[in-house]
């Protein structure tokens, strides 16, 4: 616990120390980040916690957004004067008010019907909005300015980043103290069991409209930060797009772990900020990483590394490292491969490349990795396989030996009833 | 004084140094969707605009440097390009161009004129080659916006008057068209022009977009009222299946369109597009020859779509650089803006310049027929765009807007 919490304040202090260290472009990358951690961290709240997977989470989020663009827009219109640092709070209450409304008859039900409401709920709006003007903005959107407020101006990204910063640690830290209370408690009970809840005298569908009611509420939060930082609101954040990425950052980083979702939205967030200023097969690989994740971690990035703390005392790291160097360098051989493949595949079958073949009737060569290949030389195509092939073969080899190695360990076994109920049947209830 | 002015202050100081070794190159930025369901109107634009830039750095580029152009990817959604933005505004840009959809362009628009306001040392221009919206003209018009494309209006006038005039409009308009802002504005255009051209408007629909899979219904409706044709401004997928079901229902009408000219649209139309019209802001049957054919020889194909308002749209600012001259010193962006307010460009059809109000530019359109026997028959079939008769951009254009209020630099 307490190494947890140097490594938490460590890294908020890199957090604050280094941006001004960096250009806008990555003070806004970072800022794109943090909203995504706390969308994430507010939709596991229902998902990893709850056991409700939502399928519309956009809806709240996007609802933050609009509230606070209309804010912003009469504090600049001089109408009301609310400072510019709260207005996540207004975004959060009206969230919280959709939120429970939509949570009411959303929560009936459970399981697949549970997403298909919530999905159909988010679709509402998104056909709504484009043709509702005054309130959405029609199809360019409504736009507004950040007025300076407590003596800062918010012209810079620098200022807006620590505002999203505070929100962002502040509203987590809520979201981490929750799960440490009773009802915390009782979410996560909900997710193992309903009917068991039941029978132990809690109401489970009030329960699960406040679980719902909640996470809306810091969706919002995170649609109002994202309003804050774009300046903009337009009908398309309430689109399945929007929804289906918070479902797919949630489960990269693994929805099982607290700071699970968390990670997965940094990590993918920047990963989308670094990979599609160099390629735009980034989506290809964006959806690569969360196939090989859903079949080789299914707890996502947080719950590997959540079972290697756990083990810390158990596992001989001695033995295990010469398997995880070898991994380590089978994983890099695999990738490069890949990667080589793809940003092959995608010079040599773009238009400008056809044309340039057309004009000149030559194949000209063309440059990966820093080294020209030509496109009919043997080599060019028998190079990723003598990268593919070995890679494959040790990445087995070293799978199947940490496997034998962290088998030995693994004698841990917390019975059928899981921790949550355990907890609460243990509370006298 | 807030940190962020003292780096600001320290960054300008910085580029002030730097002339003295080296001219400030121009830099641009192109701001598309290039990956995504819209990556094949990004791509277009982005071809089209690498494509004059090319040629205006082989004939010297700019201020004694080639003009640099980067390609970000704004991932075909507003969060994306407001990222991109910002990235490209780091990266010292002095021009975005940007062009598929009109709520991108509502972004950048936005984020153009709130960088402007807080660096008016260093503004940026926003060059707008497809986005349509009315309002990004009207009341989020700015100093610093140039909208090379045209609008509603400003297309449905042109057309309606050709299709007049060859007596395929008739009395009874029918208006379909998709139910949002763009969609909106077209019906509005073709409601506020029943006098001018004399016709009824026998009844209007608007759908939603891109969802339905199904037309007849929509036709039958048609049908009944018996209209002598039928002006939409669906693109994509409504445009092609409302199409087809009008072929389908063997219902003899006219279609005056604005998107027929999308690559894909008269193959998959078949015959059934034979006839109908479409305005557009260029068509390559009317140009000389060595323009298109050099083009391709570029790009790999003949500009379609998109891309002729590209290639004038950035021709026009391209011919505007010629205007002014630093000396190898600082770029002043301002100064780009006035010369583009008062250059006139001759894009092969007449001439087209800026209106001063709005930065809309003034554009001949030409209104052509699907029909066979042209020069450049179009997705492989022998159908292609005969043109009918362009009309001067002075007739077509629409009055700016009241809501648009311009704030010059002074």
């Amino acid at each position: 616990m307490r190494y947890a919490l140097i490594a938490i304040l460590a890294l908020l202090a890199l957090l604050i120390i280094a941006p001004p260290l960096l250009g806008t472009g990555w003070q806004y990358a970072l800022i794109n980040a943090l909203i995504a951690a706390l969308f994430a961290a507010a939709f596991n709240l229902l998902v990893g916690q709850g056991g409700m997977l939502s399928f519309g989470h956009a809806a709240y989020f996007g609802v933050g957004a609009f509230t606070v663009i209309h804010l912003m827009q009469s504090v600049e219109y001089g109408d009301i004067p609310f400072p510019t640092v709260l207005l996540p709070l207004a975004g959060a209450a009206v969230s919280l008010l959709c939120g429970a409304l939509a949570g009411f008859f959303a929560t009936m039900r459970s399981g697949v019907y549970f997403a298909l409401v919530t999905l159909a709920l988010a679709e509402l709006l998104h056909s709504l909005a484009p043709h509702w003007d005054e309130m959405f903005g029609g199809e360019a959107g409504l736009s507004s300015m950040r007025m300076p407020s407590l003596g800062f101006t918010f012209g810079s990204t620098l200022e807006v980043y620590y505002l999203t910063l505070s929100w962002v640690v502040i509203c987590i830290g809520l979201l981490y103290a929750y799960t440490r209370t009773p009802f915390g408690r009782l979410t996560l009970a909900l997710r193992d069991n309903e009917q068991r809840i039941r029978f132990m005298g809690f109401n489970a569908h009030g329960t699960k409209i406040v679980v719902f009611a909640i996470s809306a509420m810091f969706s919002g939060v995170a649609g109002s930060l994202m309003a804050i930082s774009n300046e903009t609101a337009n009908y398309s954040v309430f689109s399945t797009q929007v929804s289906a990425l918070v479902v797919l950052h949630t489960f990269v980083g693994g929805s099982t772990i607290f700071f699970g979702p968390i990670v997965g939205a940094c990590v993918l967030s920047l990963f989308t900020f670094v990979v599609s200023g160099v390629t735009h097969s980034w989506m290809l690989y964006q959806g690569i990483i969360f196939v090989l994740v859903m079949l080789f971690a299914p707890k996502g990035i947080g719950g590997v590394i959540q079972a290697h703390i756990e083990q810390r005392h158990a596992l001989p790291w001695k033995r295990l490292a010469a398997p995880y160097a070898l991994a380590t360098l089978a994983g890099l051989m695999v990738a490069c491969a890949t990667v080589f493949v793809v940003q092959s595949l995608e010079i040599v079958l773009s238009r400008e490349y056809a044309a340039a073949v057309a004009r000149t009737g030559e194949y000209a060569p063309y440059t990966v990795f820093a080294r020209e290949w030509q496109v009919f030389h043997p080599f060019t195509w028998l190079f990723p396989v003598l990268l593919l092939v070995p890679g494959l073969y040790l990445l087995r080899r070293a799978f199947a030996r940490i496997q034998t190695l962290w088998d030995k360990d693994d004698d841990n076994d917390n019975g059928d009833i899981p921790a949550a109920t355990q907890e609460l049947m243990e509370g006298g209830r | 004084m807030p940190r962020w002015i003292t780096t600001a202050a320290a960054i300008t100081a910085l580029g002030a140094i730097a002339p003295a070794v080296q001219a400030e190159p121009l830099k641009i930025a192109i701001i598309e969707s290039l990956s995504g369901p819209q990556t094949s109107t990004g791509r277009l634009i982005a071809t089209a605009a690498e494509y004059v830039i090319d040629q205006a750095n082989t004939n010297g580029g700019f201020n004694g440097e080639p003009i640099q152009v980067k390609e970000y990817d704004n991932a075909g959604d507003t969060s994306g390009a407001a990222t991109k933005f910002r990235e490209a505004a780091a990266d010292g840009a002095h021009v975005i161009i940007q062009g598929a959809s009109s709520a991108i362009g509502g972004q950048v628009t936005e984020d153009v004129r709130k960088h402007n306001i807080r660096n008016p040392d260093n503004p940026i221009i926003y060059i707008n080659v497809g986005a349509e919206a009315m309002e990004l003209r009207g009341k989020k018009c700015h100093f610093h916006a140039f909208h090379f494309t045209t609008t509603a209006p400003y297309r449905t006038v042109p057309l309606m008057q050709v299709m007049s005039e060859q007596g395929d409009l008739g009395k009874r308009v029918y208006s379909i068209n998709q139910n949002y802002s763009w969609g909106r504005d077209m019906e509005t255009a073709i409601v506020d022009n029943a006098d001018r051209f004399d016709y009824q408007v026998v009844d209007k629909v608007l759908h939603e977009v891109n969802r339905i899979q199904d037309f007849s219904p929509f036709v039958a409706r048609i049908k009944s009222e018996n209209p002598d044709s039928v002006i939409t401004g669906n693109w994509s997928n409504d445009l092609l299946l409302l199409m087809k079901a009008v072929g389908d229902a063997n219902l003899d009408v006219t279609f005056g369109t604005i998107f027929m000219d999308q690559p894909g649209n008269v193959a998959n139309a078949g015959d059934v597009a034979e006839g109908h019209y479409v305005a557009h802001s260029s068509n390559i049957e009317l140009l000389d020859e060595a323009g298109p054919e050099a083009y391709k020889k570029a790009t790999g194909h003949y500009p379609v779509f998109i891309e002729p308002t590209t290639l004038n749209g950035v021709g026009l600012f391209a011919e505007a650089l010629k205007q002014v001259d630093f000396d190898g010193g600082d770029i002043n962006v301002n100064e780009i803006a006035l010369a583009m307010e008062n250059t006139t460009f001759d894009n092969g059809l007449g001439g087209m310049h800026v209106r001063k109000a709005d930065h809309q530019a003034v554009i001949p359109i030409v209104v052509s027929q699907v029909a066979s026997g042209v020069k450049y028959p179009v997705d492989g079939t022998e159908l292609g765009f005969k043109p009918i008769k362009t009309v001067a951009g002075e007739d077509a254009i629409y009055p700016a807007q009241d809501s648009c209020r311009m704030r010059r630099p002074k």
